[in-house]
């Protein structure tokens, strides 16, 4: 089976030329010397998207820490008793001891639990346990080391550069008219997971944007969503930047719905079924793609802002060695009211879920492959240019070349 | 928060108590632990009453629903890890997954809001 005969089965090359149509080396995905380049070429100095909405911390005291293994850090994001949402490496300033362990939490101010150092909610060193023995000591000079954040719709980002090369508003490029508008405010977080992938970053992500894998990986899953006039889901609407974001956007066929599926579509917005029931949602491609499902908004390098009808989830693929990755998803909805609207959640929530272990599992099996050496390129249609695009931009980072 | 009974019209839903989980991870976990025998019980005793499940459930809003009607939103919501194994994968989990064990399920705004009230 063929996908119907269009008027140009691949349209999207000849908008990019910049990008070639060439084979694309597998090198990048599995030479740990080239992880460590990636690092210090891309990782170090980009603005992180935490995967953090900045109402998540409402309260002065609110903190979370996240393990930024890419960047070589671990960072403490903390509301200050003066209302002041800030970032600060999560590292004491006497032995360098790591002075917040939990994840997240509420608390007046933080004790290092090596020798007691205290930390007051903006980050200032209050406290020394038996300070008169030390010679010397300016404990004003001695706060946490701030780490640069800013926010962009309430998302929470850090840049570890000690001068960041641009601006948040600069590296988030046409999201500012393309995704800004979309009602984030409206929704809150309806679960998180996190994953621990085999696989290179790259590998992983790849497999999360473009829709021609639908038919095979998910094709018990959501095969119900693909028809066969278009058996590959061949991609409408795919809009790569210059900076490396782009937004790949994603049908979904109208079709029966299951019983389970029809009781949660009755009950809300569902993540099967598109905007056909829904006004236009701003900051989508929902005017613009027949059937549409949703669009995948990738911020380069490796997080996204994905937004459908009713429904938005942020996720990462938070990169921590040559072949290990953490997954990381955070999917929001309208903060459900009664009943009926969570089990229609719960619906949305476990069919995502259970497609993200599909990919991700499929990853792991394809980084094994890929590692023998067997294959030196790989071949990419013209749907999926997003990868190209994404190991094209990569290696131009990173100083080398990809095929043309 | 293991739950003796479901409310009186939906007390005859007892036997599928152990699915009455109060969290997504625990719920999902105990889904993919399950038989298919299990899973389809599940899924055919609750197919048909599930709107009667959401209408009685609906007349609080989520803040005020009481206590001993907490279970049976639960159930309502293992109802819907069932039915993917039913109608999708015939087999708890899909085919070819990750590992249960590589992942981690943290709660929502919603499942935090039900722990605390």
């Amino acid at each position: 089976m063929n996908s119907p005969a269009s008027p140009n089965p691949r349209p999207f090359a000849s908008r990019y030329p910049q990008l070639g149509t060439g084979p694309v080396p597998v090198s990048s995905a599995v030479d740990p010397a080239f992880f460590e380049l990636e690092r210090e070429r891309i990782f170090r100095g980009m603005w992180v998207n935490l995967i953090l909405r900045e109402e998540e911390l409402p309260n002065a005291g609110d903190y979370c820490v996240r393990y930024l293994e890419a960047q070589d850090a671990t960072v403490l994001v903390v509301r200050g008793d003066d209302g002041k949402l800030r970032a600060f490496h999560n590292v004491c300033t006497h032995r360098g001891n790591q002075v917040v362990q939990e994840g997240h939490g509420n608390c007046k101010g933080f004790q290092c639990n090596f020798h007691g150092w205290t930390y007051d909610t903006r980050g200032r060193l209050a406290f020394v346990t038996d300070e008169q023995r030390f010679h010397n000591l300016d404990k004003s000079a001695l706060g946490l080391p701030p780490v640069h954040l800013d926010t962009w719709r309430g998302f929470v980002f850090v840049n570890l550069a000690k001068r960041p090369a641009q601006t948040l508003e600069m590296a988030m490029s046409e999201f500012n008219q393309d995704l800004k508008p979309f009602p984030f405010e409206r929704m809150v977080l309806a679960g998180r997971y996190r994953y621990t992938v085999n696989a290179n970053w790259k590998v992983t992500m790849n497999a999360f944007q473009e829709s021609y894998h639908g038919a095979f990986v998910h094709k018990l899953s959501v095969g119900q969503c693909i028809s066969p006039d278009d058996p590959y889901l061949a991609v409408q609407r795919i809009k790569l930047q210059e900076n490396g974001n782009h937004t790949v956007s994603v049908h979904l066929a109208p079709h029966e719905l299951s019983p389970a599926e029809k009781l949660a579509f009755g009950f809300g917005a569902t993540f099967t079924q598109g905007g056909s029931a829904a006004a236009a949602y701003p900051g989508t491609a929902q005017g613009e793609v027949r059937d549409w499902g949703f669009d995948l908004n990738i911020i380069f390098p490796y997080s996204r802002i994905n937004v459908g009808a009713g429904w938005y989830y942020v996720d990462a693929f938070w990169p921590v060695a040559h072949d290990k990755t953490v997954y990381e998803l955070a999917y929001y909805f309208p903060m459900p009211q009664r009943a009926s609207e969570m089990i229609s959640q719960e619906y949305s929530k476990i069919v995502l879920r259970d497609l993200s272990r599909e990919d991700l599992a499929t990853n792991e099996a394809t980084h094994r492959a890929l590692r023998s050496g067997a294959i030196r390129q790989m071949m990419l249609s013209d749907q999926e240019i997003a990868v190209r695009h994404l190991y094209h931009t990569v290696a131009a980072r990173c100083g080398k070349e990809t095929g043309k | 928060m293991s739950a003796t009974t479901l409310p009186v019209p939906f007390a005859h839903l007892d036997p599928w108590l152990s699915f009455a989980l109060p969290s997504e991870d625990a719920r999902m976990r105990r889904r993919l632990a399950a038989s298919m025998d299990e899973l389809t019980g599940l899924y055919r005793a609750l197919a048909g009453e599930l709107p009667a499940i959401a209408a009685h459930l609906d007349q609080w809003s989520l803040a005020e629903l009481p206590a001993e009607h907490k279970p049976l939103l639960y159930l309502a919501m293992s109802f819907m890890e069932a039915a993917m194994a039913v109608e999708a994968f015939h087999q708890p989990g899909p085919p070819h997954a990750t590992t249960p064990e590589s992942m981690v399920v943290f709660p929502g705004r919603a499942e935090e809001l039900l722990a605390r009230t």
